[in-house]
Parts: C-alpha cells; structure tokens; sequence
C-alpha cells in the first residue's frame, strides 16, 4: 500500500533563452506566462496540483521563481534579456534543482509526478560542444530517477538538429516555419504551453499517459534523417 | 448544536463535504457532457452519486460510488462504477467494482459492463457450485468488452485495440462466503487487474489485501497513472487473486484508487476518518456522504464497497 500523502503535485518547469536576441520579443514572452498564470486561476482543480517554476538563462542561469503554486502567486518575476546563450547553464540547473525540487516536494509527503520541462531558445548555443554531456546526465533516469521530460522549442535561427538533441522525445522537439512572425510564434509557445500543462494535468492519475503535448501553431515537429 | 447559528444552516452544515485538510475549491457540479447518447441496455443516465445497503442476515453491505470533483468540473460522468448482489442459494455475496481508464472514450460503460459479466461469472460458479476460475473470468470478461465494442462501433470483426480505445477499466471482482459456508468464519477472495484494490479493515488498522503489488507501486521514485486494464492488449495479462479469512471483527474494503491512493497506508486523516465511520456501520447514505470527502489535489471518481460479518447471523 502507497504511503498517506498529502495531496499529488506535478513540478512544471519554463526554462527560457534571455539572450539579446530576444530582447525585442520578452514583453510577448512575460505576457505570455502571464495568460498562463491566468488561466491556471481559472481552473483552480488543475492548478492545485501544479508547482511551477521559471526559469531564464543567458551566460548563466536564473531561477525567477520557484516552485510556484499559481492559485497565491501575485506575478511571475519577469525574464530579462542578457547576453549569452549558454545551454550548458541551464541544464547544469536542471540537474541539480530538480532533484533537490524532487525531495523537498516528497519531504512534504506529497507524491511527485514525473516533472516536465519546457525549453525555450532562439539561437545557436555558444557552448556547443559542453553542454550535451550535462544534459545527458539530466535526462537519464538511471543518474537521478526522476529526470525530467523534456519540450523543446526553437525559434528564429536555431538549428532543427540541436532542438531534437534537447527533446526527451523526437515528438517533443518543435521548431518555427520558415518566414514565421517571431513575436506571435512565442505567442504560440505560450498557448500551447498553457494548453499541455491543463490537459496533462487533468489526466493525472486515470490510467491514461498523463504528458500530453500541444504543438505550438506555427511550429512543425522536427524530423530525423534516417 | 451551536444554538447561536439558525436551524436552515445547520442542515446545509450536516451535509457539507467532510473536509480533509485543505478542501478542493468550491464550485457547482457540472452535468456530465452531451456525449451520453446511449439507448442501449447500459442506459444513457449516469448519476452522480450512487449508494446501496443491505444486510443477507449473515453479511452487511454498504456500497457508494460518487463522482470525483474533478470530473464534475470538467463535465465528465463518473467513469468508477460497482455491482454487489446476493447470492441466497449459498448466503455469499458477489461483487465488482470497476474504474473506468479515463483515456478511453467511453470508459465509464466499459466500468459499467465489466461490473456486470464479472459478477455474472461469480454468480454462475456460485450456481454451479464449482471454484471460480479468476483468469477465465476475467479472460471471459475481457473478450465480452471487445464484442460490446465491436457492436458499439458497428465493425466487422472484433477490434481489441479499439476496444481498449473505448472501454478500457480497471476491475477488481470477488465474492464473500459467510461463516459456516467454507469454514468457521467469513472469507473472501478477491481478483483484479489494474489499480483498485481490496483492504481488511480491522481495529482502526487498514491491511492491503494486495500488499506485495502495492508496495512495488509505492517504490516507485516518481508516481506513474499507468494502469493495467481490461480489455488488455496482451494475451497473458492475468488478474492477482487473493483469498483469506474475514474475521468477525473486521471489515473487508473494496475500492477504487479513488479512494486507495488518499487513504495510502491508512495512518493519515483519511485512514482515520474512514476508521471512525465504518466502525459504526454507516447508513448507505453516510458512506456515500463520507466517501465524497473534499481533500485538495485528490478529485478522481470514488468507489467504496464495505462487507461486514454479522456477529449474530440470523
């Protein structure tokens, strides 16, 4: 028999490219979480078995909130564009907040669903041959059990390749069409973001496979070369 | 009573969700979704909130299914479902209860009809007087589900993954023999495939009728809602069964997760308030009111069949 528990939570994490490329594009991207923030207020069921945590990184990696439940959070602390893209920063995060995320949420006897990661970048990393090692150690459950899924999302000029490499799962990796409006395509990722992590949720524990993935409008899946 | 408080308020009080710790939001059930088109014999009416009691003289039944919150936000039907019937020849009592997979589309009849085949195979051996073959019940009962599906559908030949498309459920089955049938006192055997489970309730202590399987669960570093189900994809998949004693002073407990995953190991304030409840053998109405429990992040359909020997068979 499982143990008492208080209550089931799903950790949801946003972790988003700061860099300068984005600076003409943040004010989509904050009023994007915001709608989520919104809409999780709206259903209130959904968002009592949320922890949300945000996310952005540049050179280095800052946690803007934490473990957020959305029901009594005023706002989000909002994403500030800074100069680097640097993915090692935000999987070396990752991997060690998660897990920490991961027992504090157990301490308090709450069962923890598998967490969730949705990744966010514009561009090419400049740290192209450090950061696959970390975020192999981030996504293998045989390092730490409860590595994350992981939704990568690219936009602009990033390289359909190194998306799929950060996706858990090839359906998971998306990038922008060709010719796509940049501001309206983070508008998308912040609606389909919004749609999954309601539609996950509201499957939790019925037996059915609880991730459930919208494709962003304007996005395509990347596909592998066989 | 406070007699500071008018008496309309009082009653609105006596039948206020039981709170547990921090409740689920208020909000004002909504009706199930107009996807409930049915005709056939499984009806198209789905009640929220479904309750029974009765005593064979012998062994007292209480039984209640009531919507989870969620799905009575969401527009959805209770998808758990339950039969326990009497079965006079032999004085023992049979029963099903089922946990509709919500992925698939129509789930709550799958819950509905499994309930019904399992516990028309119980009822056939109990006639026939032979021991009840579990895998070929439930074997039987799988292949029954994917018939219903293929005549629902109109397809020509039977389709198990549709089935499971449709009608995928979680059930456990079993029945309980009264003392003096096979043996001093009262025992039970229980079968199952999926999540639901079985307990014997007895000096406010909750044991898992399917502990080993349950323990493996709560190993798990991270929760999974996976579920084994019915009609299963795989030939082989074969219900766990448990037979063992019902002791005179105790309570044999059949339930879906919905009511297994907050009661845990029974040693939390769920597990006492269900202690405290069933020790004074509720009315069927003070089980479904009890078991409708409001307990934040814990909203999924629930299911609770308690059987108790009577101290004094009549």
């Amino acid at each position: 028999m499982s143990q008492d528990i208080e209550g089931n939570l799903w950790p949801f994490y946003v972790v988003a490219d700061e860099s300068g490329s984005m600076y003409a594009y943040m004010d989509e991207l904050n009023e994007g979480l915001g709608s989520l923030r919104r809409a999780l207020l709206a259903q209130p069921l959904t968002a009592a078995k949320i922890r949300f945590t945000l996310i952005g990184f540049s050179d280095d990696a800052i946690v803007r909130s934490h473990l957020v439940d959305m029901r009594e959070a005023a706002e989000l602390t909002p994403l500030e564009s800074r100069i680097g893209t640097c993915y090692q920063a935000a999987f070396n995060l990752l991997r060690e907040l998660i897990p920490a995320d991961v027992e504090t949420l157990k301490a308090r006897r709450y069962a923890v669903y598998r967490p969730t990661v949705f990744f966010l970048s514009d561009g090419e990393p400049n740290d192209a041959l450090d950061w696959p090692n970390t975020h192999r150690q981030l996504v293998d459950r045989t390092v730490h059990r409860a590595a994350p899924n992981i939704i990568a999302c690219g936009i602009g000029d990033v390289r359909a390749d190194v998306i799929r490499q950060v996706a858990t799962q090839p359906q998971y990796a998306f990038v922008t069409v060709p010719g796509v409006d940049i501001g309206q395509a983070i508008t998308e990722f912040c609606t389909a973001l919004t749609k999954s992590v309601v539609a996950s949720v509201q499957t939790f524990g019925t037996g059915a496979d609880s991730l459930i993935v919208e494709p962003p409008a304007g996005f395509r899946v990347t596909l592998d070369e066989v | 009573m406070d007699p500071r408080r008018p008496a309309a308020d009082s009653a609105a009080d006596r039948w206020a969700p039981v709170v547990v710790g921090r409740p689920v939001a208020e909000f004002a059930p909504a009706p199930p979704g107009p996807w409930l088109h049915h005709t056939d014999v499984l009806g198209g009416y789905r009640p929220d909130t479904v309750c029974d009691g009765w005593s064979t003289g012998a062994l007292t039944v209480r039984l209640a299914s009531v919507r989870g919150y969620s799905h009575r936000y969401e527009r959805t039907p209770r998808q758990d479902d339950a039969v326990v019937v009497a079965h006079p020849p032999t004085g023992a009592v049979a029963f099903a209860v089922a946990d509709g997979v919500s992925g698939a589309a129509q789930s709550h009849l799958g819950a509905t009809l499994a309930c019904q085949l399992a516990v028309a195979g119980v009822l056939d051996a109990l006639d026939d007087g032979r021991p009840i073959d579990w895998p070929t019940l439930f074997a039987g009962t799988g292949h029954q589900l994917v018939a219903y599906a293929q005549d629902l559908l109109g397809l020509s030949a039977p389709e198990p993954a549709q089935a499971i498309a449709l009608l995928a459920t979680a059930l456990v089955a079993g029945v309980v023999h009264p003392p003096g049938q096979l043996g001093d006192g009262a025992t039970a055997a229980l079968a199952r495939i999926g999540d639901s489970g079985g307990w014997l309730l007895g000096a406010g202590t909750f044991h898992d009728a399917f502990g080993a399987d349950g323990d493996a669960a709560a190993a798990e570093p991270v929760r999974t809602s996976a579920v084994l189900a019915l009609p299963s994809a795989a030939a082989d998949v074969a219900p766990a069964v448990r037979d063992f004693p019902v002791p005179p002073d105790a309570v044999l407990l059949v339930g879906t997760d919905g009511f297994g995953v907050p009661l845990g190991k029974g040693s939390g304030l769920v597990g006492h308030l269900f202690a405290g409840t069933l020790a004074r053998r509720p009315t069927a109405l003070e089980l479904a009111h009890t078991l409708d429990f409001s307990r934040e992040t814990f909203d999924d359909d629930r299911t609770l069949l308690a059987i108790w020997p009577d101290p004094e068979p009549r």
